[in-house]
């Protein structure tokens, strides 16, 4: 058995950053951040974009060797190919992840955090001192981890929150099942994002590139099961690639979930705090979920420190966390999440329509602003979204 | 809490199966554990509700019939 004040389930962004701040709000504390994979950050689930003031926040991308390329313009896409080309509409990063998690860990060690790969949290269990026993697989042997926090960074599958009782369930409706290449040698513009909307090709989300550098790119898409013909979300990425980018070389693969809902309803527990996907903080319109993994780790950190220095990691004490991340973020996600469920309603005919009244906007002038009130104007039926929104 | 045995319950292909992870939370029993690298299925708890199958990316999940087998929890490979 290890006394530990606080054990963080996963390496990822959230587990990270809360390791780290953890350590930089309370250095004399034990923290322990464990890794199930044998290498922080990988395997790679991740289309791995990023937006500029967020990540600042936490490291400075500029000249690191985390980051693949600088992004200024995104391109939507509509269902027939027509491009609205957004310049200048933001900075943004596509990561390196592998490196990106590893270099956000070595923060934590760096704040006197101990990380540990290939290290398995198999179980957990409240006992009547009041600390969590948490069971830790590590290279065929196994230790209980008694700790006075656990914060469950543990991604879709949420381990950690289901262990503590809480309701991490998602309705099918709001799990997107993604697959995505790395294509090689492949033509498009290398500093802008792609993203295709069309029921044809990516029912219920949508299509991406997100380039890594010249002729090389994250080439995928992100669907709802339950408006598919059938087919999965693979078989779906290769019949779009095959029709877009038939000539190009697949140098790499990956499939993951990502939760597209909003907060769950109570992110923590007695001496439990749930972080990052794990806690369904991921942009519901978007699919983007790092800076808000990276943002929830911080507050789980800083409140786990300041629970533990008063002694009472209580769950009354820890929804200070809860509430600190819905002003954040939290509120805005039940905004977005009702723009997302008038989305859904617009087919593709509409999509293509839409796509040429925006054009006639010259591109210069052409804000997310006035994008917005224009489509408006030529498209009332966009009201209620609109409605939606600010309401 | 009785329930229903159902007649199929979900099944995973290992082979196919990448460990995303995306089916645990689909799952309303909870019937899907991820641990060692496998995935397995509780087919104790399992109620056949196949909300597991179709979001799988690699379609690695299929129902089977259920029969009896002494192991409540194994890989069963589809």
């Amino acid at each position: 058995m290890r006394d530990v004040d606080v054990l963080i389930v996963g390496a990822g962004p959230a587990g990270a950053v809360a390791a780290w701040q953890t350590k930089q709000a309370a250095p004399e504390m034990d923290v322990v951040l464990l890794e199930r994979d044998r290498a922080v950050g990988t395997p790679v689930r991740c289309a791995e974009g990023v937006g500029d003031a967020g990540l600042r926040e936490f490291a400075n991308p500029d000249g690191a060797d985390w980051v693949a390329r600088r992004i200024t313009d995104v391109i939507f896409q509509a269902p027939d190919d027509t491009e609205v080309v957004l310049s200048g509409s933001g900075l943004g990063w596509v990561l390196d992840r592998t490196r990106f998690d590893a270099f956000l860990a070595a923060q934590a060690v760096a704040e006197g955090a101990e990380v540990l790969v290939g290290a398995e949290a198999t179980a957990m269990a409240r006992n009547g001192d009041g600390r969590w026993h948490v069971r830790v697989k590590q290279r065929g042997s196994e230790e209980i981890y008694r700790a006075r926090v656990v914060i469950g960074a543990d991604g879709v599958e949420t381990m950690v929150g289901r262990w503590a009782g809480l309701e991490t369930r998602v309705p099918a409706r709001d799990m997107e099942s993604c697959a995505q290449y790395v294509l090689q040698g492949i033509d498009f513009n290398p500093d802008a994002i792609y993203l295709q909307f069309s029921h044809a090709i990516a029912p219920g989300g949508y299509a991406w590139i997100f380039p890594k550098g010249v002729g090389v790119a994250n080439v995928g898409l992100g669907l709802v099961a339950l408006k598919t013909d059938g087919r999965n979300a693979r078989q779906y990425l290769d019949a779009w690639i095959a029709q877009r980018f038939p000539t190009g070389a697949r140098t790499g693969y990956t499939v993951g979930g990502v939760i597209v809902h909003t907060t769950i309803k109570k992110t923590y527990a007695d001496g439990v705090l749930v972080a990052g996907d794990a806690a369904h903080m991921i942009n519901p319109l978007s699919g983007g979920g790092i800076t808000n993994a990276m943002k929830a780790g911080r507050l789980a950190g800083c409140t786990a420190a300041a629970a533990i220095r008063q002694h009472d990691t209580s769950e009354r004490r820890l929804s200070a966390y809860h509430k600190a991340w819905m002003d954040l973020l939290g509120e805005d996600h039940l905004k977005y999440y009702r723009i997302k469920q008038a989305l859904e309603q617009m087919d593709d005919a509409f999509l293509n329509s839409l796509a040429r009244t925006v054009n006639r906007i010259e591109p210069a002038k052409r804000t997310i602003g006035r994008v917005f009130a224009h489509a408006l104007l030529k498209h009332p039926q966009l009201i209620p979204v609109a409605a939606r929104f600010f309401v | 809490m009785r329930r229903v045995t159902p007649i199929k319950i979900a099944a995973v292909d290992l082979d196919v199966c990448d460990r995303c992870g995306l089916c645990l939370p689909l799952c309303p029993p909870e019937s899907i554990h991820l641990e060692s690298n496998t995935l397995t299925v509780d087919r104790e708890s399992c109620t056949g509700c196949e909300k597991c199958v179709a979001p799988c990316p690699v379609g690695a999940l299929a129902m089977i019939p259920l029969v009896p087998s002494p192991e409540s929890r194994v890989p069963v490979h589809a």
